[in-house]
């Protein structure tokens, strides 16, 4: 039974690693503009609302579910701060506590809708995916506050600037804050009654109610992580896009969906890990800023996405198959 | 004698369709094993679920220690002390089993998880019961058998007052079945009430004080098992039903054809080299302990499954089955243990699921030809005398013997030779439950050879023409019904290879 | 209330269908009070271009639920389709029936590989349809330079006739169309073999397996005519609105999805009605035109859509939970 199996290697996150670093020799080699700290530099920039997604989406993905408002959701609560900020004279840090709420807000609405009215989850996110855009196109385009604006110091909190012009100093410290939820959120998976329960419910839902767990309530509670992950993506989104435009967001989900199966969640839920789903995200990451320094044009991204999310569920059906087949 | 912590009095309770229980008497002592008996289906189950609150009563009352009680819900009954080992095993297979056991009671320091104290704990009840198990092990690699001890052990850890065990030993070998009997000898000295459902008379006569035997939902009686014997017990439980005549010798002429040959059949880790022949005309029934393998050998033969080698012959020829399409091809049909989720199309007409297995049969050109389809359906709703009002009638609206009629129905439309029966009685109540055996009769002297699979010792006694037994994934057995007994049959499916 | 369920006539039609049609009919009449000129051909013609593409989504989409599936990557197909059909028409001088089949032939190419995937792979249907919608935007993009491709308008002497398909001199040969094909999908799936079972695998996919039937074919067989009448559906897109963008479609989705569930097709599945579906498109397709024209942004629609798709799904929920 105790099988000590050579563990690294078949830990698929480790198998991820090695696929980032994989990437990140080649695009070094065929590409010099790669090589230069400010391509990594920005690279990570637009990096941190995906994973931010991603982490949130873990969760109800473990359940065996699915949020995919988060990315027409993010656009929307950035959207919707941004015009508080400008028109209204919000305090960033107002605006920003309001991002977190808003998404996890419609978290709430989403679990309300999937773990107590019994909707199916694709669909009940579907129709809030579509709420959420319609909400965002019906709000002006806004720039949150740049660098040099008042209330532009929240770039602060994922890239520190030391001087200025071409010697500035720029740290990625985004990275490390994102780094610390992952293992905040890893710690929440793992050693906590929610992030057992959620495990459980993906796994066997019928038997975690026998058990006399208020499963309705974990159920809701997973959404609403996810949801609440999506307002602080919003933040991250708008300090690094320029421009925040109505309407849009509808595939950034993608990649957080994307990124979490191939970080080893399965597609049947019931097992997963957070530090998987950052590892997976950068594969993503990598692929979407990546390309164009090997010369494919950004439109390739959609694509290779699309391919990299079906070969991740891919291994896990095929990795499934061999294990029903050994019982 | 002490008096009842548990009583259960006039409980009554109906589904639409079915009164499952019908103003029955059930009371337990502290200190005391006593049997709940009765046939599939008598309604066991059903009143268990009622005292755990799964099911609400239409009426009656549940006293417990003194106080009338209803509990909403497993967790108010488990906090309570009443705590049921399930038949069907109720496990979170992607956690380890100290997980499982601790679920919904987990050990905290602040926000985390004392994952080390559930450890600690899980091994001193593993030590308590005297086995071994690895609390870190993750729960869907443990066996069967393994699993059901983990389930006890989270029950006992309940403090619990009353257990209830609902047929532990179906999946149990011999040596399993003397490690549970010692715990709960154990747990009756200590002075907890156990309630032990089972239909397996030895079992009964060896472990428990007092039995009480339910029929068709109704209560039939209370007995002291000392002053009782096997066949008191039995009268009770089977009461007017007049069975088909058991078999006492093979109605199988010797120079039968084999019509179906399987050689070294190996399909996952439960079909472990299984030969056996059918011949033309034979019943040949399949007995062993639950997750022997049988209904894996079955939808390994069917095509349901993959399997790993092993060679079919029908009628004498050499085929490929890798499929159920090519199965289907080969004539053979297969009745699922689970109806529900593997016979029937619940939603659909009985004309729909009739033709399910035939449907090339019945389009002209392009269409389907409806009033052929309906034709033929009527024709077997008329032979196997299917209770409904019209062949357009959805199936979810029959009862559970008409249910399994259809399924026979289907395949007898595409005039299948070879019948698998999985469990062809389960959940169907004792009156058309003699109407399935009759029917399968039928078939055989109209010549289908019938494979029977079953976990009723009566059943298979009283069906077969020939026996295999099955432990573990082999084949442990072969008895001709002229010299197979009750004890022969168990000694073999109980026998522990490993 | 009983009395009426019991009518003949009533049971034909199916009782939701009649409540159906009245909502839809109340829907026109209101509108019509509301908004001054609402009333006319103009705007049942406007609502008729938007019936004609929506209304081949839906009968798509309709099929895949049946079987207990989702496809939503049907509108972005749609672009996809209409964007290269035309790119290759516009710009690599194709002929227009060229591109007409070329349209139809990437929509079926989508069918084969979602069906591929979600039958033959049992990979779970919404990701399937979350990596084809992305990769649809992409291929399009990639293809037309991500520049947005506007059809020859019916003046066009050489290429406008395929707008005859649309309206021939103000009469609506979409809409015969249309309403041929609804009947062919209702005979398909009613009257033959693959409806009976994509319906039966959709409401149990195991016992129609363990009966002998090639599931996974009869069910990617859905996926296929689910893509091709999208493929359909582009053409009657460009033939109504001319210009297709790359990068978008996805509002498209839910509208179609919410014509087919409103029209009774069950999420679960096992459960279809063209019928309804049909009946569906129509309310679908006067609200947003109503939307309009009350003077809201058009992106209302999208809200209300998503509204309507919760309470719909909501109350099939609920009734299969009473059932049980």
């Amino acid at each position: 039974m105790n099988k000590k199996k050579p563990k690294l290697l078949s830990d698929q996150r480790f198998i991820v690693l090695l696929v980032i670093i994989a990437l990140v020799v080649i695009y070094m080699i065929f590409s010099p503009e790669f090589r230069k700290y400010s391509s990594i530099l920005s690279m990570l920039d637009f990096s941190y609302y995906d994973v931010l997604m991603a982490v949130g989406v873990t969760f109800p993905l473990i359940t065996a579910g699915v949020d995919l408002s988060i990315g027409t959701g993010m656009v929307c609560y950035a959207l919707v701060a941004g015009r508080l900020i400008r028109d209204f004279n919000c305090p960033v840090l107002v605006a920003m506590l309001l991002c977190v709420l808003f998404g996890t807000i419609v978290g709430f609405v989403n679990g309300n809708l999937i773990g107590v009215m019994g909707l199916p989850p694709f669909l009940a996110t579907l129709c809030t995916c579509m709420i959420t855009r319609g909400i965002s196109s019906m709000v002006m385009a806004t720039p949150w506050p740049t660098n040099k604006q008042p209330g532009g110091w929240f770039h602060s909190i994922f890239k520190l600037t030391f001087g200025t012009g071409r010697n500035a100093l720029k740290l990625p410290i985004g990275f490390v804050l994102v780094v610390l939820l992952v293992l905040i959120m890893e710690f929440v998976l793992n050693h906590t009654k929610f992030g057992r329960y959620t495990i459980a419910i993906g796994s066997n839902k019928e038997a975690v109610i026998l058990s006399g767990i208020n499963v309705k309530f974990y159920h809701v509670m997973a959404y609403t992580i996810c949801g609440t992950f999506a307002g602080l993506a919003a933040i991250a989104y708008a300090a690094v896009v320029p421009t925040v435009q109505p309407g849009t967001g509808a595939g950034l989900e993608l990649d957080a969906i994307g990124g979490v199966f191939v970080g080893g969640v399965s597609a049947t839920g019931g097992y997963g890990s957070v530090i998987g789903t950052l590892a997976g995200v950068f594969v993503i990451v990598l692929l979407k800023t990546g390309l164009p320094y090997v010369g494919l044009q950004a439109n390739w991204q959609q694509i290779i996405t699309g391919i990299v999310l079906i070969g991740a569920v891919m291994i896990d059906v095929a990795k499934r198959r061999r294990l029903a087949k050994e019982i | 004698m002490a008096d009842a912590i548990l009583t259960m009095e006039n409980i009554d309770k109906s589904f639409p369709g079915v009164h499952a229980l019908d103003h029955v008497h059930f009371d337990v002592r502290c200190g005391e094993v006593h049997a709940l008996m009765g046939e599939n289906g008598a309604g066991k189950s059903t009143l268990m679920k009622v005292l755990t609150g799964i099911y609400t009563k239409d009426s009656g009352t549940i006293t417990y220690e003194g106080k009338e009680v209803e509990f909403r819900n497993t967790r108010e009954a488990q906090d309570a002390g009443i705590v049921i080992v399930h038949q069907e095993l109720n496990m979170v297979g992607d956690l380890t089993v100290a997980q499982n056991i601790f679920i919904g009671r987990e050990f905290m320091k602040g926000f985390k998880i004392d994952d080390k104290k559930m450890i600690e704990e899980s091994n001193k009840l593993f030590d308590e019961l005297k086995i071994s198990i690895d609390p870190k092990a993750k729960m869907s690699d443990l066996t069967v058998g393994k699993q059901q001890m983990c389930e006890i052990a989270k029950a006992i850890s309940h403090k619990a007052k009353v257990i209830v065990f609902d047929e532990p030993s179906a999946a149990l070998t011999e040596k399993e079945i003397e490690d549970l009997f010692a715990i709960i000898r154990d747990l009756r000295e200590k002075g907890l009430a156990i309630v032990y459902i089972s239909h397996r008379m030895d079992e009964i006569k060896v472990i428990t004080d007092r039995v009480t035997v339910m029929r068709d939902g109704g209560y039939i009686g209370t007995l002291i098992t000392k002053d009782c014997t096997k066949e008191d017990i039995i009268n009770m439980m089977v009461g007017r039903v007049i069975y088909e005549e058991p078999k006492t010798k093979s109605s199988v002429p010797a120079d039968a054809p084999v019509v179906l040959k399987v050689e070294h059949l190996n399909a996952g880790r439960m079909v472990k080299d299984v030969s056996f022949e059918l011949r033309k005309g034979e019943i040949l029934g399949f007995s062993g302990l639950m997750g022997a393998g049988r209904t894996e050998t079955a939808r390994a033969v069917f095509g349901a499954d993959p399997k790993t080698s092993g060679d079919i012959y029908v009628n004498g020829e050499k085929v490929t089955i890798n499929s159920p399409q090519d199965a289907v091809k080969c004539g053979i049909g297969y009745l699922s243990e689970d109806r529900k989720r593997y016979g029937i199309v619940v939603q659909k007409t009985i004309t729909e699921n009739s033709t399910l297995a035939t449907l090339e049969e019945y389009v002209k050109g392009i269409f389907i030809n409806k009033s052929e389809e309906k034709k033929i359906t009527e024709r077997y709703i008329d032979e196997l005398s299917t209770k409904t009002p019209s062949a357009d009638q959805l199936v979810v609206n029959l009862s559970g013997g008409n249910q399994q009629k259809v399924v026979i129905a289907k395949w007898l439309v595409r005039d299948c030779d070879i019948l698998i029966f999985d469990e062809p009685t389960r959940g169907i109540d004792v009156g058309a439950k003699n109407e399935i055996y009759k029917l399968m009769n039928k078939l055989a002297a109209e010549g289908k050879s019938i494979i029977m699979i079953s976990s009723e010792m009566t059943e298979i006694l009283r069906m077969s023409d020939r026996i295999i037994v099955m432990c573990e994934g082999r084949k442990t057995g072969e008895l001709d019904i002229s010299e197979a007994t009750q004890e022969k049959i168990m000694d073999k499916a109980t026998r522990d290879i490993a | 209330m009983e009395s009426i369920k019991r009518n003949a006539f009533v049971k034909k039609v199916g009782f939701n269908r009649i409540i159906l049609l009245l909502i839809l009919i109340l829907m026109y009449i209101a509108f019509s009070i509301l908004v001054p000129g609402f009333f006319g051909t103009a705007r049942i013609m406007s609502v008729m271009n938007y019936v004609y593409f929506l209304g081949f989504l839906s009968l798509g989409v309709t099929f895949v639920i049946a079987t207990g599936g989702i496809d939503f990557s049907i509108g972005p197909v749609m672009f996809c389709c209409g964007l290269i059909s035309g790119y290759t028409m516009m710009n690599k001088g194709a002929p227009v029936i060229v591109a007409l089949l070329i349209s139809i032939l990437i929509g079926f190419l989508f069918g084969v590989f979602n069906g591929y995937l979600v039958s033959y792979w049992t990979i779970p249907p919404f990701i399937v349809s979350m990596a084809s919608m992305n990769i649809a935007k992409g291929i399009a993009a990639v293809y037309t330079k991500t520049q947005s491709v506007s059809w020859p308008l019916s003046t066009d002497p050489e290429k406008g006739w395929f707008r005859n398909l649309v309206s021939y001199k103000g009469f609506p040969v979409g809409l015969v169309i249309f309403l041929a094909a609804a009947a062919i999908c209702a005979i398909i799936l009613n009257n033959t073999k693959i409806g009976r079972y994509i319906l039966c695998l959709g409401s149990n996919r195991e016992a129609v397996r363990l009966s002998g039937v090639d599931t996974k074919k009869w069910e990617m067989l859905a996926y296929v005519i689910c893509g091709t009448l999208v493929g359909i559906a582009a053409i009657f897109f460009v033939g109504a609105y001319t210009t297709v963008q790359p990068g978008y479609g996805d509002q498209y989705n839910n509208e179609a999805i919410a014509g087919c569930v409103m029209g009774g097709t069950s999420m679960v599945g096992g459960l279809a009605s063209i019928g309804g579906t049909v009946i569906g498109v129509l309310i679908i397709s006067l609200l947003q035109e109503g939307i309009l024209a009350l003077g809201f942004a058009k992106d209302i629609q999208l809200i209300v859509t998503g509204i309507i798709v919760i309470v719909v799904v909501y109350a099939d929920v609920m009734s299969r939970r009473r059932k049980n």
